[in-house]
């Protein structure tokens, strides 16, 4: 297959687009909505092709060009691509792709807000391609700037304060993990000069870190990932960003941007420091069964549909932190499975959200009622989104909470402890609770009087077409998930032969 | 042809000071001429810089090294320094060039700002204590007149007085300590203070000589607790005047520091190292530390309510000197090539801050945050560039402050010893981060009071464009940048233990 044969220039390709893109948008005098579309259309396609390709090739590919070389520092424009990465590329490239076309009536300055979110396409491809720390944490805090200007400008009416306290604590959480990396690095050049930041060089030098290192280094790199993710008690800043965000922002943060917290927990703390990873693992199966347990809860008690399904993400993200707390091969393919599945579905809930908020007028769920009748599509979408959230068997939440669970049960068999099996289950019985409540109040039952449904209109063509596409893949990954599950069974196996 | 030779002869022995010639011979000539228009005046000291930059430039880069009568020598560390002093003066000129408030005594100006301008670079080169403290003087006296230029307004002559105090005190302490110095090491020169200071055991007279000492390049660098003048004086003082303290006579108190105390806790660790011990920090390098975590903290915090953006510059410039102190109490030769760096970068972001001002000023608009809202829609370019700079200060990646912030954070993180420093220097990052963006907030994404466009005179746009340019290069490809701090912190830091193995001490 000549035509697949992968070439240098392709895997930059997911960068250079979103850049041009970025500076299309930002610059053209007006049709910014159809630039963006363009650009991450383009980007998408480069991504699917280069998914087909890797089927041809083993899974992994990098690429390597120097960049700072000083007497003391050496860093290199190292990418690398492998299918965890390629994973989450695809999820961004698609979700970028479906909220520029969901968003195409945006009004407001429609250039700076397109221009935005194809930067923050750059930040996340970044991310998920780098293989230099220096790189990984450039990328890491580009992201940052294009979300800040979306909720400070294109949010709800406490914007201000939600963007500048997303945009603090999750740069501190960074720069913690800055120190992390420092430390490292320092570790691993040990006596020579220069300090090496390709992932390659402190993976070489990691099999010399001893057990109390090890420990002291995941510390540091684990905060600044579990404030990304969030994992509770670090999460206060997710709440507030999700209710003022608009909907692009909501879907790329919980889409794609969570998932760079957990991304970097794999990539880096387990393959570089995996006895740390066993010190730590009793802290971080507490904390993610906690993450589970609060947000599902705190769910229960949320009026504003947003804020709930902002609360749904942390139990779910808890559930991906779970499943690599457990330090098994499956383990960690199912976090990683769960994590491109709760970007498909959590971005059907976001949509759902902004729609509601937009053409009901109001978010709040003892507003709404009997809204199926008015807006039938949108219910249909609510309830698939739902559905699948709650892990309805045959959609794809199902299998990764299911692989989750097993992974779970098999360690703690492994422990010879099973009650806490019980903390997973009661989760799952909770998201179901709150899922169908949520559902029955807002668009079952009575038709509302509360709000005025003279004029609200159902699902538009735009929002149709984004909600119709992501729910076709749910289906889809959800009745054949090992197209998934071959691109992931590579990295874990790589990983716990590091671990075991 | 003995006077070609004398000639040659008479070049090789002024080479080392050409760079601070010709400025000298500007600042002569250029009242002298007695321009009627600022602009002229201007654009002959802008060729003058320019032409020095390139000499300096060359001179570095033919490997140059020289040495004036053992008062002033020219390395690459002086080098890379003298041309930081030169880019600031030409930034400056720059920034002069249509100041409307200015209406005569252009040439007195720029004549003026030439020599505060060689005083720094005689910092930079000077070998032993007195021409130090000359090159100190030169570039203190010559700030007061340019701080009180703007002569009706009180609010400068205000500046003026403040900092003139304040600088007379500061310089008395580094006079006192000096003359102490002098007493219990019986030299002038600056290697044989170094090596003497780091060899003693500390007594009375030692404290407070190296208290004084310290307090009084304290005073320039504005660190905690010496900062309370900064704020008034940037304030008042025309905004061109405010860059070229901020982004430079504050630099010469760094290589003050540089001098005198980087190399002393180098020669501790050398001489540990050669005893074959475990390389031990000495007491001062505590103080540093601690001097840096207050500089740091105390700046950022009290940035956070200010509304005017001259004042909360200038905190943010006072933290900013926070940072750089860090490399005092590393003591590395990779922490120092950070420093360096760092002071580089803060020259074009800080520089690129007070230009926008500057030229915001120029069209009408005042100092307060409020007022730059809307600014986007005004002038696009201008507040693009804006918030390169804050960002840029504020560290966020892929900008000029990121890499010198993460060169400068990575060398304390070595050995272990300073990690609690970073940590500090971590959260102030955060902390920065909210007042930064609250200028781009402001910029952005609130709506002004009129969306009239506007335009900023030329002179103003070719010092953004060089500032924006000089901020997003250094950040991307910092390599060439890095490594010319490296050579000149390698050089300067060896050059001087090379002198220590062949001096009579060792």
């Amino acid at each position: 297959m000549e035509f697949f044969e992968i070439d240098i220039p392709f895997m930059l390709l997911l960068l250079v687009l979103p850049l041009i893109g970025t500076a299309f948008c930002s610059l053209v005098k007006r049709d910014a909505n159809q630039g963006a579309i363009m650009f991450s259309g383009f980007t998408l396609a480069v991504a699917l092709v280069y998914v087909c390709a890797m089927w041809t090739t083993d899974f992994t590919e990098s690429f390597s060009t120097g960049w700072i070389e000083t007497k003391y520092i050496l860093i290199n424009f190292d990418l690398y691509v492998d299918g965890m990465s390629m994973l989450m590329i695809v999820l961004t490239a698609l979700l970028v792709f479906l909220v520029s076309i969901f968003s195409s009536s945006e009004k407001h300055n429609p250039r700076m807000f397109f221009a935005m979110l194809m930067a923050m396409e750059v930040g996340l491809m970044g991310v998920y391609m780098a293989h230099d720390y220096f790189l990984f944490y450039i990328f890491w805090e580009i992201v940052l700037v294009p979300m800040y200007f979306l909720i400070s400008g294109w949010g709800g009416p406490r914007r201000h304060y939600a963007a500048i306290k997303f945009l603090i604590y999750t740069h501190v959480a960074s720069l913690v993990m800055l120190i992390g990396i420092f430390v490292m690095v320092f570790e691993a050049a040990g006596a020579s000069d220069q300090l090496n930041f390709t992932f390659s060089a402190v993976a070489a030098a990691a099999g010399g870190f001893d057990q109390l290192f090890q420990t002291a280094a995941f510390g540091l790199l684990f905060f600044g990932f579990a404030v990304k993710m969030p994992l509770v008690p670090f999460h206060t800043w997710l709440p507030d960003a999700h209710v003022e965000a608009p909907t692009a922002g909501s879907v790329l943060l919980a889409g794609v941007m969570l998932k760079m917290g957990s991304y970097g927990i794999i990539r880096i703390c387990l393959e570089v420091l995996p006895q740390g990873a066993v010190a730590w693992q009793p802290f971080m199966i507490v904390v993610a069964i906690v993450a589970i347990i609060y947000g599902a809860y705190a769910c229960i008690a949320q009026k504003d549909l947003k804020k709930m399904v902002a609360f749904s993400s942390i139990s779910h993200m808890g559930m991906v932190m779970l499943a690599i707390a457990t330090l098994s091969g499956m383990g960690i393919g199912f976090a990683i499975f769960q994590m491109f599945a709760h970007g498909l579905i959590t971005a059907v809930l976001f949509m759902v959200c902004g729609i509601c908020g937009h053409n009901a007028g109001t978010r709040e769920i003892p507003l709404l009622g009997g809204l199926a009748g008015k807006m039938p599509i949108f219910a249909a979408f609510m309830m698939f989104g739902f559905l699948a959230s709650l892990g309805l068997p045959g959609l794809v939440g199902f299998v990764a909470e299911f692989g989750i669970i097993m992974s779970f049960f098999e360690y703690l068999l492994s422990i010879d402890m099973i009650w806490p099996i019980i903390f997973a289950l009661a989760a799952l019985l909770l998201t179901a609770g709150y899922y169908l409540w949520a559902m029955q109040r807002s668009i079952f039952g009575k038709e509302t009087d509360r709000i005025d449904l003279s004029d609200v209109h159902d699902v538009n063509k735009a929002e149709g077409f984004s909600l119709g596409v992501l729910c076709a893949l749910i289906a889809l990954f959800g009745i054949m998930p090992s197209i998934v599950m071959k691109l992931i069974e590579v990295v874990p196996l790589v990983i716990s032969g590091v671990i075991v | 042809m003995s006077f070609l030779a004398d000639m040659d002869s008479l070049v090789a022995y002024l080479l080392p000071l050409a760079p601070h010639l010709i400025l000298i011979i500007t600042a002569l000539i250029v009242p002298a001429i007695g321009f009627k228009s600022g602009k002229a005046a201007a654009f002959f000291s802008l060729g003058a810089g320019l032409f020095a930059i390139a000499v300096t430039a060359y001179m570095m880069y033919t490997g140059y090294k020289g040495d004036f009568e053992g008062l002033y020598m020219f390395n690459d560390f002086t080098a890379l320094m003298i041309m930081l002093f030169l880019v600031v003066f030409c930034l400056v000129v720059l920034m002069s060039i249509s100041d409307s408030e200015r209406t005569k005594h252009h040439g007195e100006y720029f004549a003026i700002l030439a020599i505060a301008t060689v005083g720094m670079m005689l910092v930079c080169a000077a070998e032993e204590m007195i021409s130090l403290f000359v090159g100190l003087e030169l570039a203190n006296i010559m700030s007061f007149a340019l701080v009180a230029f703007k002569k009706n307004d009180p609010r400068s002559a205000e500046a003026a007085v403040k900092y003139l105090i304040t600088s007379g005190l500061s310089t008395a302490l580094f006079l006192y300590g000096m003359s102490l110095m002098y007493g219990f090491t019986g030299t002038i020169v600056i290697n044989d203070i170094i090596y003497s200071l780091a060899t003693q055991e500390i007594t009375w007279a030692y404290a407070v000589a190296v208290t004084t000492l310290i307090a009084g390049s304290a005073f320039k660098i504005s660190l905690i607790p010496f900062h309370a003048w900064v704020p008034d004086v940037y304030e008042g003082a025309p905004t061109p005047i405010t860059t070229f303290l901020a982004v430079g006579a504050k630099k010469m108190g760094f290589i003050v520091f540089f001098k005198l105390f980087l190399l002393m806790f180098v020669v501790v660790h050398f001489l540990s190292a050669a005893a074959g011990e475990v390389a031990e920090i000495h007491q001062l390098q505590w103080v540093f530390a601690l001097l840096a975590a207050g500089t740091m903290t105390v700046g950022n915090i009290v940035a956070i309510s200010q509304n005017n953006i001259k004042r909360m510059l200038a905190y943010s410039s006072i933290a900013q000197g926070g940072y750089i102190l860090i490399v005092l109490s590393v003591g590395t030769d990779y922490s120092m090539a950070g420093g360096l760096l760092h002071m580089i970068t803060h020259v074009f972001m800080k520089g690129g801050a007070f230009v926008v001002v500057a030229a915001l000023a120029a069209r009408g608009l005042g100092e307060s945050i409020d007022d730059y809202k809307g600014l986007a829609k005004r002038a696009p370019l201008v507040a693009f560039a804006m918030m390169l700079f804050m960002f840029s200060l504020a560290g966020i990646p892929p900008l000029a402050g990121f890499y010198s912030k993460f060169v400068l954070f990575s060398s304390a993180v070595e050995g272990g010893t300073w990690i609690w420093l970073v940590a500090v220097a971590v959260v102030n990052s955060a902390i920065s981060l909210y007042y930064y963006a609250r200028v781009v907030k402001a910029m952005y994404v609130d709506k002004g009071s009129t969306t009239e466009r506007f335009r900023v005179p030329v002179s103003f746009k070719i010092a953004l464009a060089v500032c924006a340019i000089a901020v997003i290069v250094i950040g991307i490809y910092p390599g060439p940048v890095m490594e010319l701090c490296e050579m000149a912190s390698f050089e300067y830091i060896n050059g001087f233990l090379e002198w220590l193995k062949s001096s009579p001490y060792v």
